[in-house]
């Protein structure tokens, strides 16, 4: 796997996996629009597969790669059920805002 | 602990010059095309750009659902093909399939996912996911 | 390596014949005869049989990541039993007359029978986890079924909603414990979790390590509905059939117990000073959460899943004990049942599991103005009209709250008592008070039930696997309170630490390293 990226990469790497993986939390919990809430959730997902993609790099074990590549596909299903459930609940309610969800008093 | 502002941070330098560039060179010419372009106003340079061809309707107008199922379908298939890469470049190190008990094995458990996929792929078929009539 | 690969395949035949099960009621689903389709039901259950049948064959798993290793087995065969139960549940009507009145609950397909069996596979997968990346993919394989099948259930907007809230949280919390998973990755440099457990042994401060499972904890308190990540719980519990709700109360939860279990046994216990105290704090938090806002509910199943909140708390009590053996001068006998946080958890998931799905069942055999019974007033004067399901419901209520002779009671003398001989008398007093808030909203049910009048129309759908459903668990309820002591002591051996031979594992480990970095 060649060297290992020395710490101040890794920094570097983890600080740009933690700002996406904030970035996405802080969008989901802030934006109101059902697509624009799941696109948060798959920033979050890249974060995450950043982080693990640095550390595999500074331990040189490719354990986090592969993990990767499980998360990539977890989140193409993700993605493949979200638009499903979406487009189901836009044909009844023509709106993707989640304030209009009203049926439900929580 | 070295900081950020180490200069590993260099190794970026040419990151940040192509991006200085790139954006540079997006703002020149919007500033040149207007202090220097004619003014000319109509309906054809009103158009929207569409490679040549005239726009026909909105371009919000509603898709067909049938394109968000194969969408989402070639989206799932796409990503176990992700799978067969890093099997296909360890495969070839285990050495021939005959003779070796090992990449045998490997052969094996590989057609054993593929299996899966295409189980995947007869459901999608049965359900009238490939359908256009 | 092969010896190795094999090995570990060897102990997973329970989850293959589940997922062959699960493709089988795909196929026959997309049969055009109808009643070829129907036959999916008694695919589903030949195969939890079969599944089940293995399982408590096979031998217990050779290695597990952090000791837990008799855990599996028990799980998968409690997964089985249980799953066949809420298969029942979900069989809908036969007859002309019940279609008619379920036109609000779809005919349910193949897709539903092969998430619900994808689903079990997930908890019974999680159960043997010994890899990170193992274990999200079995708590994803558990939650991702159970989306669709919270959309499938029912066709009202209510479902559809619901299913989406319960998806987009679902989502978030999977990233937020897949953060965790990353960092306790970052920390030990291994996925394996018993390389991570024995990293968390050498260093015992490392900071990364500790954040790391503080998101995991924390993302997967969703699938067991504790506080920070309980408020979803009461909407999807009413938006979904409530067949499926039953499926929500113990599935998901099952595995997010198991998981948190996992998680925790990476540090081991007693469980060090800051993750006690957050584990204790989230307890507690989501007890009282749970059980003060059942009581100002007006629907049932806003009321059940309150208290499906309130009983996380409770066993978040089990999960902060541990295995026995731990404590130094804990005094177990290997006898005694008491005293092992991992058997209570496990034995008091299934009883909440029988004595919740009684209730739902009850619930979901009932039909008001062609929608689910839902609020106290559908309940009221049930005894007259249908003894049998009123007699039902009855001993659900009682046996959440804990009374004697049903098992719940049994499952609190457990988990509480384990608590005490542990010391954690402050935290054992508040379950208690908690338990006796919690009076004020299942004795209300059990009441209605018996004393009211009838004051709506109420029928009864024709769906014998339901019914025959809601007297099983009902049944099961009061006879485990009774006689439990078996599958306690079987949930004793299973929640115990194996000590393996760390030598083997780490040379194990060198040769998948060995092979994988050519």
């Amino acid at each position: 796997m060649g060297e290992p990226i020395n710490d101040v990469a890794l920094a570097h790497f983890l600080l740009t996996g933690g700002l996406l993986f904030v970035l996405g939390m802080i969008g989901f919990l802030i934006r109101r629009n059902l697509i624009i809430m799941f696109l948060c959730t798959e920033l979050m997902f890249q974060g995450v597969a950043v982080t693990l993609v640095a550390f595999s790099k500074f331990h040189l074990d490719v354990s986090g790669q592969t993990f990767v590549i499980f998360v990539l596909t977890i989140a193409a299903a993700e993605a493949a059920l979200a638009l499903g459930l979406v487009v189901l609940l836009f044909r009844s309610k023509h709106t993707l805002d989640a304030e209009a969800w009203g049926e439900l008093n929580g | 602990m070295l900081t950020l502002a180490d200069s590993q941070f260099s190794a970026y330098a040419a990151v940040g010059l192509l991006v200085l560039m790139a954006a540079g060179f997006g703002i020149f010419n919007l500033i040149a095309s207007t202090l220097i372009g004619p003014r000319r106003r109509g309906k054809v340079k009103e158009m929207v750009y569409e490679s040549g061809m005239n726009p026909v309707g909105d371009a919000r107008r509603r898709f067909n659902v049938r394109f968000y199922v194969v969408a989402m379908t070639f989206l799932l298939f796409d990503v176990e093909i992700v799978f067969l890469y890093p099997w296909a470049v360890n495969f070839a190190s285990l050495g021939p399939p005959e003779g070796d008990q090992l990449s045998l094995m490997f052969l094996l458990r590989m057609g054993f996912f593929v299996l899966t996929s295409v189980v995947a792929f007869v459901y999608a078929w049965g359900k009238g996911v490939f359908r256009y009539d | 390596m092969s010896n190795l690969m094999v090995d570990k395949v060897a102990t997973l035949w329970p989850e293959m014949v589940m997922l062959a099960g699960a493709v089988a009621c795909l196929m026959t689903g997309l049969s055009s005869q109808a009643s070829r389709r129907r036959t999916v039901v008694w695919i589903a259950a030949a195969t939890l049989v079969i599944a089940g049948i293995i399982a408590a064959a096979g031998t217990a798993q050779a290695t597990s990541g952090v000791g837990l290793a008799g855990m599996a087995k028990f799980i998968k065969v409690a997964v089985a039993a249980v799953g066949l139960l809420l298969l029942m549940l979900n069989t809908s009507s036969t007859s002309q007359e019940g279609v008619a009145l379920m036109r609000d609950t779809p005919e349910l397909g193949g897709e539903f029978f092969a998430f619900f069996l994808c689903s079990l596979t997930g908890v019974m997968l999680t159960a043997g986890a010994d890899d990170l990346v193992w274990l999200f993919l079995a708590l994803e394989l558990t939650s991702l079924p159970t989306y669709v099948m919270v959309a499938m259930g029912r066709q009202k907007l209510e479902a559809r909603e619901s299913a989406v809230k319960y998806f987009f949280l679902g989502a978030m919390s999977a990233a937020l414990f897949l953060y965790g998973f990353a960092l306790l990755y970052g920390a030990a440099g291994s996925t394996q979790l018993a390389d991570i457990h024995q990293y968390a042994l050498d260093n015992p401060h490392d900071g990364l390590l500790m954040f790391g499972l503080v998101l995991a904890v924390v993302g997967i308190c969703f699938k067991i509905a504790a506080v920070p990540m309980h408020f979803y719980a009461a909407d999807v519990y009413q938006g979904a059939a409530s067949p499926v709700t039953a499926f929500l109360a113990f599935v998901p939860k099952s595995a997010g117990f198991l998981a948190l279990l996992l998680m925790l046994g990476i540090v081991g216990w007693p469980l060090p000073q800051p993750i006690a105290w957050l584990i204790a704090a989230i307890a507690v938090a989501t007890m009282t959460v749970g059980n003060v806002l059942g009581l100002v509910q007006s629907n049932v199943k806003r009321v059940l899943a309150y208290s499906s909140i309130a009983h996380s708390g409770y066993m978040l009590l089990g999960v902060l004990i541990g295995p026995p053996g731990s404590a130094p001068g804990s005094g177990n006998s290997a006898t005694s049942a008491i005293g092992n946080g991992v058997a209570a958890v496990l034995f008091y998931l299934l009883a909440y599991g029988f004595s919740t799905i009684a209730a739902f069942a009850v619930l979901a055999c009932l039909r008001v103005e062609n929608d689910e019974a839902q609020t106290y007033n559908d309940l009221a004067g049930l005894m007259q009209r249908r003894p049998a399901l009123a007699a039902v419901m009855v001993v659900a209520a009682l046996s959440l709250l804990g009374l004697p002779p049903m098992v719940g009671f049994l499952g609190k003398i457990y988990l509480f008592g384990s608590a005490l001989t542990q010391g954690y008398v402050v935290l054992v007093v508040i379950a208690v008070l908690n338990s006796a808030i919690s009076a004020g909203y299942y004795l209300p049910i059990a009441a209605s039930c018996i004393f009211s009048k009838p004051m709506r129309d109420v029928q009864t759908i024709e769906a014998p696997g339901r019914q025959a459903g809601a007297v099983l668990a009902a049944i099961l309820a009061v006879v485990l309170g009774f006689g439990g002591g078996k599958l306690v002591s079987s949930a004793n051996d299973a929640g115990r630490v194996v000590k393996q031979k760390h030598a083997d594992k780490v040379s194990q480990v060198d040769q998948e390293k060995q092979f994988t970095s050519q």
